[in-house]
């Protein structure tokens, strides 16, 4: 199976391309390839290795399911001598014991493995929270366009140079990026399927992850969640650059959103608190 | 006939009756649902080309398919499937067929709740198909009915409220035949019909009737609730720029909706387990292998299957204990389900296995089952939950569970039940062809989905490939298209068999499987049950009959009991007789 290639990605320099131009892109990968998307987080590895565990333990049980019962309908099929019994003791404690076996072992990795990433990465907010470095965004899903908001230059939300910009998320790569996501219409999925991240947009709610990029690119951003007629075309694109180009950035473009500040549009001034951990 | 006698034909209450009527009814949204997904694989293969021959229903777009199109076509397509096919299927029909007779009543414990549940169902139904035709079409905000997309600030339209009250109606339908089936297993089982005594399928419908009484009202709650939502101008559900003046959290109906949808899962899939524990007895002609533990194991799934619903929102954003509870709760429920298969598994080996119809399905049944609950145990934990939320894996999952296997589990039932039923028995051969190769097609069909979720594609997408991480699946999905349209032509072969049975077929013998439970055996209303439903190839009825059944209520010359009992009593778990 190909290992899955870099085509997708953009080099940091070039424009984000237009998120809502249809694409004609040449496949990147192999038709049955059974990888998962390309990994450009710092943290994905990890969740891709579980995976990737856990997908062993499925062709191995299917294996063992499969082989037991064509075994099984093979050796036994129209037999003349039969067991007249539903099992001695010893025959059920073995299908308990194994039950338990299979059930520690695979449920029991799975479990382990998952609750590790946890406590580390997905719900450990502290690493953003401690982290000076942190970016931090806010995204508002609408149908069907994500609009993100950066605090500009100063640092604060709220400000003049306030930055918002549309399905074109810009982060600097090797940081971690803090996300405080809502939603303004219905329920949206926020992914990024080439971070793994993977949260509701819910109206009347502020949801928080955070990720970050292990890589200077540019990846999909999608949503997972029905969100009406052209949910399909909610695509942004990410676009991961070297610190020095996003702040470069970031202050051309506060620089930019000071000269057509309008302290009376209030539609413009969305943000909420954030929630620390 | 007179219009008078017409209706009173058609309010019955026999229940084997009223099971025609379900099978009848359940087959012709199979039907209507089946095609809504092979517009859906139409659309993945061939993104916005004409539909060849739907040019009249899409006169503005040619036969293309539009995304409002594509959302009200896979929505009407998960809610006819799971509420107004295959649930009534597995209850409505063969329950109501198979349930009073094995356990030796004639009756259910409500006969006219019976019928009455069967019109609330065909009243929902007919909405269902109404809504196909008013102004803005049918429901398009998924199956799930997500407020407040749900609501008619993002989906307008009078299909949206019609497909509310329908799924209200089939509810209370659901509900009828669950509080009938609970009571009905209860009190009205015969003589000497001990719990232990129950075939495993009378398990099977009874824990699924029992989830149907406790989790529809919570269905009903959610869905009743929206329902205000779109005709009342209440904000139950509403939140966001859609809310005026306070509003409400979508959030609620979220929890309200999986904590009924997670058990309907074990409601499609209960009754189908049971016939697989059945069956596989049945056709090795040995008795189940640890009945006991598979009836106990079934409960365990029953009493766990409202706790383990918060899965479905792992990536709702929340609380972390809650979702460390369920990932734990989720990830037990798959032991008792070992148990189960391993018991299946078991009863074949040293058996002497009979590859009928009926049996090829219950193994098909087995295996579609199989993979589909082993390709959800990375569901089930948060940290792999989260790459394939939401992607064409789970789709892939659940249709193996929930379709595949409780449609395969239909068909298995149909082909045993259906000489009982009609008096004819359908064609072996052609059984024989049409389980196979659904089995097979289903395979390749839904396995093509797990591998496109895999890869990160999304569900419900109308042209997944806007997206340049997604282009790479198009000879993927075309491929799936093709082996679920042969799937759909498969199905013609039952129709052949159906059509050619029911007109020329020849009468069936009385007991053609050759086995001894109440629906093959009865022996009339006095009848005393002497045993369990699986006592075959016992070596004293052997030596008596000669022949390897006995039927449950049949005395043996001698006097002694055959197949009594199974097992030693294993302390703590359910269905100890
Ligand atoms: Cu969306």
């Amino acid at each position: 199976m190909p290992a899955s290639s870099d085509s997708t990605a953009v080099a940091s320099t070039s424009a984000p391309p237009d998120a809502q131009t249809p694409l004609a892109v040449e496949p990147s990968r192999g038709a049955w390839s059974l990888s998962p998307p390309e990994n450009a987080s710092a943290t994905g590895d990890r969740i891709d290795a579980l995976l990737a565990r856990s997908h062993g333990f499925d062709f191995a049980l299917a294996a063992v399911m499969l082989g037991w019962l064509l075994v099984a309908v093979l050796r036994f099929r129209g037999a003349r001598k039969v067991a007249p019994d539903g099992g001695t003791r010893r025959s059920r404690a073995w299908v308990l014991g194994l039950a338990l076996g299979v059930f520690g072992v695979v449920d029991g990795t799975l479990f382990l493995g998952s609750e590790g990433y946890l406590r580390d990465v997905l719900w450990n907010l502290r690493v953003p929270a401690e982290d000076p470095r942190t970016v931090r965004i806010e995204i508002n899903a609408h149908q069907w366009s994500w609009e993100a908001r950066y605090a500009g230059a100063d640092g604060t939300f709220g400000t003049k140079d306030d930055v918002v910009t549309w399905n074109d998320l810009r982060i600097p790569a090797g940081v971690p990026v803090w996300v405080q996501l809502v939603s303004t219409d219905v329920v949206h999925g926020f992914s990024l399927p080439a971070f793994r991240v993977k949260l509701d947009a819910i109206p009347g709610r502020v949801n928080q992850t955070w990720f970050q990029a292990a890589r200077e690119g540019a990846w999909e951003a999608a949503c997972y969640q029905h969100c009406g007629t052209s949910h399909y075309r909610m695509r942004g694109m990410l676009t991961a650059m070297s610190p020095e180009a996003y702040a470069a950035w970031l202050r051309e473009a506060g620089r930019q959103a000071a000269q057509t500040y309008d302290a009376d549009d209030t539609a413009a001034h969305w943000g909420w608190a954030w929630r620390t951990p | 006939m007179t219009p008078g006698a017409l209706l009173r034909s058609l309010w019955t209450t026999d229940p084997q009756r009223v099971a025609r009527q379900y099978l009848w009814g359940g087959f012709l949204f199979l039907l209507v649902g089946g095609l809504l997904a092979m517009v859906i694989r139409f659309q993945w293969g061939w993104p916005g080309q004409p539909v060849p021959g739907l040019a009249w229903a899409l006169p503005e777009s040619g036969g293309a398919i539009t995304p409002p199109t594509y959302t009200a076509v896979f929505t009407m397509h998960g809610l006819l499937m799971i509420f107004f096919a295959v649930t009534p299927l597995l209850f409505g029909a063969l329950g109501h067929f198979v349930l009073p007779l094995a356990i030796g009543s004639r009756q259910m414990a409500f006969p006219r709740l019976s019928a009455f549940g069967f019109w609330a169902y065909a009243v929902g139904g007919a909405l269902m198909l109404a809504s196909f035709v008013v102004r803005l079409g049918p429901a398009s905000a998924g199956w799930t009915s997500y407020p407040p997309l749900a609501t008619p600030a993002f989906t307008p339209g009078l299909g949206q409220t019609l497909v509310t009250v329908a799924v209200l109606c089939v509810g209370v339908s659901a509900f009828l035949y669950g509080l009938n089936f609970v009571v009905t297993v209860v009190r009205c089982r015969a003589p000497g019909m001990t719990w232990g005594r129950l075939p495993l399928v009378v398990w099977g419908l009874f824990y699924g009737a029992v989830l149907n009484v406790l989790f529809v009202p919570v269905l009903a709650a959610a869905t009743g609730l929206l329902l205000l939502d779109r005709v009342a101008g209440t904000q139950f559900f509403i939140a966001g720029a859609a809310a005026v003046g306070g509003g409400g959290d979508p959030v609620v109906y979220q929890h309200l909706f999986w904590l009924f949808g997670h058990p309907e899962v074990y409601i499609l899939i209960l009754p189908a387990w049971g016939m697989v524990g059945d069956f596989v007895a049945f056709f090795s002609r040995k008795p189940a292998h640890g009945y006991r533990l598979t009836a106990g194991a079934m409960g365990a799934v029953t009493a766990l299957s409202g706790a383990v619903y918060a899965h479905h929102l792992f990536t709702s954003g929340m609380a972390p204990v809650l979702g460390r509870t369920f990932m734990v709760l989720t990830l037990l429920i798959s032991l008792p389900a070992e148990v189960m298969f391993l018991n299946w598994l078991m009863t074949l080996w040293r058996g002497s296995v009979r590859l009928t119809s009926p049996m090829l399905a219950a193994l098909a049944t087995m295996i579609v089952f199989g993979l589909g609950g082993i390709t959800g145990l990375a569901l089930g934990a948060v940290a792999t939950d989260v790459p394939l939320h939401g992607t064409m894996w789970v789709v892939g999952h659940f249709h193996l569970t929930m379709g595949a296997a409780s449609f395969l589990a239909v068909f298995a039932g149909l082909y045993f039940w259906f000489p009982r039923m009609y008096g004819r028995a359908l064609d072996e051969r052609l059984a024989k062809v049409h389980v196979v190769a659904s089995a097979v097609l289903f395979i390749a069909v839904f396995g093509g989905q797990l591998v496109a979720g895999y890869a990160g594609q999304l569900r419900r997408l109308y042209d997944p490939y806007q997206y340049a991480f997604l282009a790479h699946l198009l000879t993927l999905n075309r491929w799936t298209s093709v082996a679920a349209f042969l799937l759909g032509a498969v199905q013609l072969v039952f129709v052949v068999n159906l059509v050619r049975t029911l007109g020329w077929g020849r009468a069936s013998e009385p007991n053609p499987w050759r086995v001894g439970t109440l629906e093959w055996t009865d022996a009339g209303p006095a009848a005393v049950v002497l045993r369990g439903p699986h006592a075959l190839s016992q070596p004293e009825v052997q030596q008596q009959l000669g022949r390897d059944w006995i039927g449950q209520a049949e005395p043996l010359p001698s006097g002694g009991l055959a197949a009594e009992p199974v097992a030693p009593p294993v302390p703590g778990v359910e269905g100890a007789g």
